[in-house]
């Protein structure tokens, strides 16, 4: 190797698709460069001191700034510094889009939901590869992250089993009742139902500690129970062949002799390395490849999970005491098949809301603030949010690139297909049914969320794809040999599934593959 | 060795807070005239018109002339004895003999020769007298200061301060264009030119760069000092020149200047864009500054805390939550809700003040939202009792009585 590069290879982006694919060139011994436009951020385990108001509406007030509607976690301190920072460097315009990314250490695995679900062989259709060829990397990436969940109800096979399981922690009373009555009733074909498995440790393991049920999760876990790449990165760290630079942004990428290098701001050192991988985020990978396009305008296609939420009433539950302990990711998941064909079903997750801030909801329903705030607060043991997502081909977003002048301009369109209004009412109506079998009223409110507030992005430089925005079966880019991408921005489809956890087994299998390439 | 500076008018609205700044610049300061309240710096005794002593100059770097004789103006007019003229004639007379490099000399963005008022006038025949001194070039240089707002409320603007409490206000003027400036960016600006005078510029403007009405502006201080309308009667001049004069007959009246009056009813606004920025002054946002008081920082405190009351359903009883929501709604772009006393005093009445439709973006709807927010984030507003079915049921009672007035009243702070 000649000392004109940096690295073998330059890893842009630090989250759960760059640390992914990190890992395994690090431990065959390759030279990896990271670089990230952000600066080391403390890990929440710092935060455990601070006053509770410093924690929930950040030092400079953060969340009092003006509310744009969205989920109370994309409002807190953390989520708004996070995708803010992308925001602002990304550029792009949006159109009844939210373009979410992140320019934050760790990416957006500082605010994720942890959620966490294997594709099988019918969410890969469309894909060049097979479940097989992913087992081994969900196994890997699985016993990293940690998992909680259950491994025998009826979602345990759905949710997939190639990665380990620790058991899923005590779920909240709310969750609870309406597990009971799934349990006790017929069971039928098109809905099931079962604990939610989430990438948080139940038990102690490595540096990080089991969840101690303090509700706090939406400020950011101080016992780094739930995974952020952070962690990982901790562990890249560790080994001399890895380096990573602090708050240097790729600019542009440019094939140099025998490789490529990266033009990096604020007026950083152009980085070279034989081989580059791109894990900026789909909506950051997608500024840094349409360059490489060479194309002055063109319409690219960008897929989302459309997003659904509705609130619920567990009568049972009415006038019982809350719970004081718990946490406040998912604590149920379920799946409904609304058509026969394989990919026709929907899955999201249940979340209980005493752990959530009531004024958020209060805000919602169509009272005084006064009156709103107290019927919340009392029926807020009793109310779940069933968060419902749909598969990615009932997004029809465009993504519109224009390079003409030289200059990068994005613009993102967010759409849904012509049928997604029938497909979204009549899984609306169906499931409505459901959660009155299951002792849950649904209430008025159940809303559709801005196109991209979901982050589930895909679609848009396809595996296996032979045009010249596919990209090979290893994410290598067609029109730029030497360039892979790692993240979402790859994804030949995506099911209704979490798509976090695939990510980083792709991103993992595309690792191992650079790493036993000569 | 440190830049010394005499000063004359010290004591007066814009003298006082000049001495303040020159000093905490590093300046040395000579007052001439009377000395300066709570001030220590050394005092030679003059009055405008006399010959000053010539040891008052030794050393200094720059004369500025503020100091003004109402008296002589009455008693003269725009007449040559006037002591104004011949006073300002005799400093920089004298200045220039003690080898002081420059002359400030604070004038009007009124100085014209037809001005209304005879200040406008004194002051441009003042400018005059000065430019026709022999090498007067560069070293004697004019100031012509705008519509001077913020800091004590002294002078002019005391006198608006008073009549921003009004809520009706008869007035003239209301469509002159007048030039805003705060007290501080004068001062500055006087400093600049006495030690470090950009090359080229006299007279500079001292005065805002983007005319308001005068009219304009009295909505603006009683909406950012006390967070309500006024209501302005257009008044005609001759009127307002009686009122003037029973002004000054009735006891504890605030009394009008007859001067005042003619001066706003002759403003004539000057560019003053390109000065503003050959003395690097960046002005600041006027609504922000004008509410940086006492009425409305206090206001605004009882309005918060008012707020947190409401939204808590119990007293808040930390003064950083109240500091915290204050913050965020000084801030705020569209600031004022300004809620009448009783809401403060009463907050449970804010029910019947909420709008029907909620809006997040701005109005009551927003401060109260963010006012739980604010709740929420206490220790231990997590483990707060959760109210029971009375409770609510009780709630939902209001809810109904309060309903047909927030139909009306809810328009209010939309």
């Amino acid at each position: 190797m000649s000392a004109a590069y940096d690295a073998e290879f330059i890893v842009v982006g630090s989250g759960p698709a760059g640390v992914s694919a990190a890992l395994p060139l690090v431990e065959a011994g390759r030279r990896v460069l990271m670089i990230d436009g952000a600066q080391p951020s403390p890990l929440p385990s710092t935060d455990a001191g601070r006053p509770s108001w410093q924690r929930m509406l950040g030092a400079e007030l953060a969340a009092l700034r003006p509310d744009d509607g969205l989920s109370p976690k994309l409002r807190t301190p953390v989520a708004l510094d996070v995708v803010g920072g992308f925001r602002r460097w990304a550029e792009v315009s949006e159109d009844k889009f939210f373009a979410a990314g992140a320019m934050a250490r760790g990416g957006l695995s500082q605010v994720w939901g942890g959620f966490v679900s294997e594709f099988d062989q019918d969410d890969l259709r469309g894909w060049p590869f097979g479940a097989d060829e992913l087992a081994p990397s969900y196994r890997a990436v699985g016993e990293r992250i940690g998992i909680s969940g259950s491994t025998d109800d009826d979602m345990a096979d759905f949710y997939g089993n190639a990665a380990p399981v620790q058991p899923a922690p005590p779920i909240g009373p709310t969750a609870d009742a309406i597990l009971q009555r799934y349990a006790r009733r017929k069971p039928r074909e098109d809905f099931a139902l079962g604990l939610a498995r989430n990438a948080m440790l139940t038990a102690d393991r490595g540096g990080r500690l089991g969840c101690d049920l303090s509700l706090a999760c939406l400020w950011g876990c101080t016992r780094g129970a739930i995974y952020d790449a952070r962690q990982d990165l901790a562990a890249l760290q560790r080994h001399a062949n890895f380096a990573i630079r602090d708050g240097l942004t790729a600019m542009r990428l440019a094939p140099a002799l025998h490789g490529w290098e990266v033009e990096t701001a604020p007026g950083g050192p152009p980085l070279r390395a034989q081989r580059l991988l791109l894990a900026a985020g789909t909506l950051g990978t997608l500024r840094l490849v349409v360059p490489l396009l060479k194309v002055g305008k063109t319409v690219l296609r960008l897929l989302n999970s459309p997003l659904m939420a509705m609130p619920l009433l567990v009568t049972r539950r009415l006038g019982q005491p809350p719970a004081t302990r718990g946490y406040s990711l998912a604590q149920l998941g379920f799946r409904f098949r609304y058509a026969p064909a394989p990919g026709d079903y929907v899955t999201g997750g249940i979340y209980e809301t005493v752990a959530l801030p009531p004024s958020s909801f209060a805000a919602r329903l169509p009272l005084g603030r006064r009156a709103a705030t107290t019927v919340f607060r009392a029926l807020a043991p009793a109310i779940a949010i069933a968060t419902v997502y749909f598969p990615g081909r009932c997004s029809a977003n465009l993504v519109t690139v224009d390079l003409t002048g030289g200059a990068v301009r994005l613009g993102l369109r967010g759409d849904v297909s012509d049928d997604f209004d029938a497909t979204a009412s009549l899984v609306r109506r169906r499931l409505n049914r459901i959660w009155h079998g299951l002792g849950a009223r649904p209430l008025p409110g159940a809303t559709i969320a801005v196109a991209g507030t979901d982050a589930h992005f895909g679609g848009l430089f396809p595996m296996g794809l032979d045009a010249a925005q596919g990209t090979s079966r290893f994410g290598e880019l067609n029109s730029a040999p030497g360039v892979y991408l790692v993240d979402g921005a790859l994804l030949p489809t995506i099911p209704s599934k979490f798509t976090t956890f695939t990510i980083m087994a792709n991103a993992d299998r595309i690792g191992r593959h650079l790493a036993g390439a000569a | 060795m440190a830049p010394r500076l005499v000063v004359t008018g010290a004591s007066g609205y814009i003298g006082a807070r000049l001495v303040a700044r020159a000093l905490a610049h590093g300046c040395e300061v000579v007052a001439l005239g009377s000395k300066p309240a709570r001030s220590t710096v050394a005092t030679v005794p003059w009055r405008l018109g006399e010959p000053p002593r010539l040891t008052a100059f030794v050393g200094a770097t720059a004369v500025i002339h503020l100091a003004h004789d109402w008296a002589s103006d009455r008693l003269n007019g725009d007449g040559p004895g006037n002591a104004n003229m011949v006073g300002a004639e005799l400093l920089a007379r004298t200045m220039r003999e003690a080898g002081v490099p420059r002359f400030i000399f604070a004038s009007t963005t009124s100085a014209r020769p037809q001005a209304l008022n005879a200040y406008g006038r004194i002051k441009h025949a003042t400018e005059e007298r000065l430019r026709a001194l022999p090498r007067s070039d560069g070293r004697i240089l004019v100031a012509r200061i705008g519509l001077v707002y913020g800091g004590p409320e002294r002078a002019q603007y005391g006198l608006m301060t008073q009549l921003a409490r009004l809520p009706v206000l008869p007035m003239i003027a209301l469509d002159r264009e007048v030039q805003p400036i705060h007290l501080d960016e004068v001062c500055d600006g006087l400093l600049r030119l006495a030690l470090d005078p950009p090359a080229g510029r006299s007279p500079v403007v001292l005065a805002g760069a983007a005319p308001v009405t005068f009219g304009n502006w009295l909505r603006l201080m009683r909406r950012a000092r006390h967070g309500r309308r006024v209501a302005l009667v257009p008044m005609p001049l001759g009127l307002a020149l009686a009122g003037c004069a029973v002004t000054k007959a009735i006891p504890f009246l605030p009394t009008v200047e007859r001067e005042r009056v003619l001066g706003l009813a002759g403003a004539a606004p000057m560019a003053s864009a390109a000065d503003l920025a050959a003395l690097g002054i960046v002005p600041r946002d006027p609504a922000r500054a004008l509410a940086d008081c006492r009425p409305a920082r206090r206001r605004l405190i009882a309005e918060c805390a008012a707020m947190l009351r409401y939204a808590a359903g119990a007293p808040v009883r930390s003064p950083g939550a109240v500091i915290r929501l204050a913050r965020v709604v000084r801030d705020d772009p569209a600031f004022c809700t300004a809620l009448p006393a009783a809401l403060r005093r009463w907050p449970a009445l804010m029910r019947l003040f909420e709008p029907i439709r909620p809006s997040m973006t701005h109005g009551l709807s927003r401060r109260l939202h963010l006012a739980a927010m604010v709740v929420e984030s206490l220790a231990g507003a997590q483990a707060a009792p959760r109210p029971g079915a009375a409770a609510v049921l009780r709630e939902l009672l209001l809810e109904a009585v309060a309903l047909p007035f927030r139909l009306v009243l809810g328009r209010v702070y939309s």
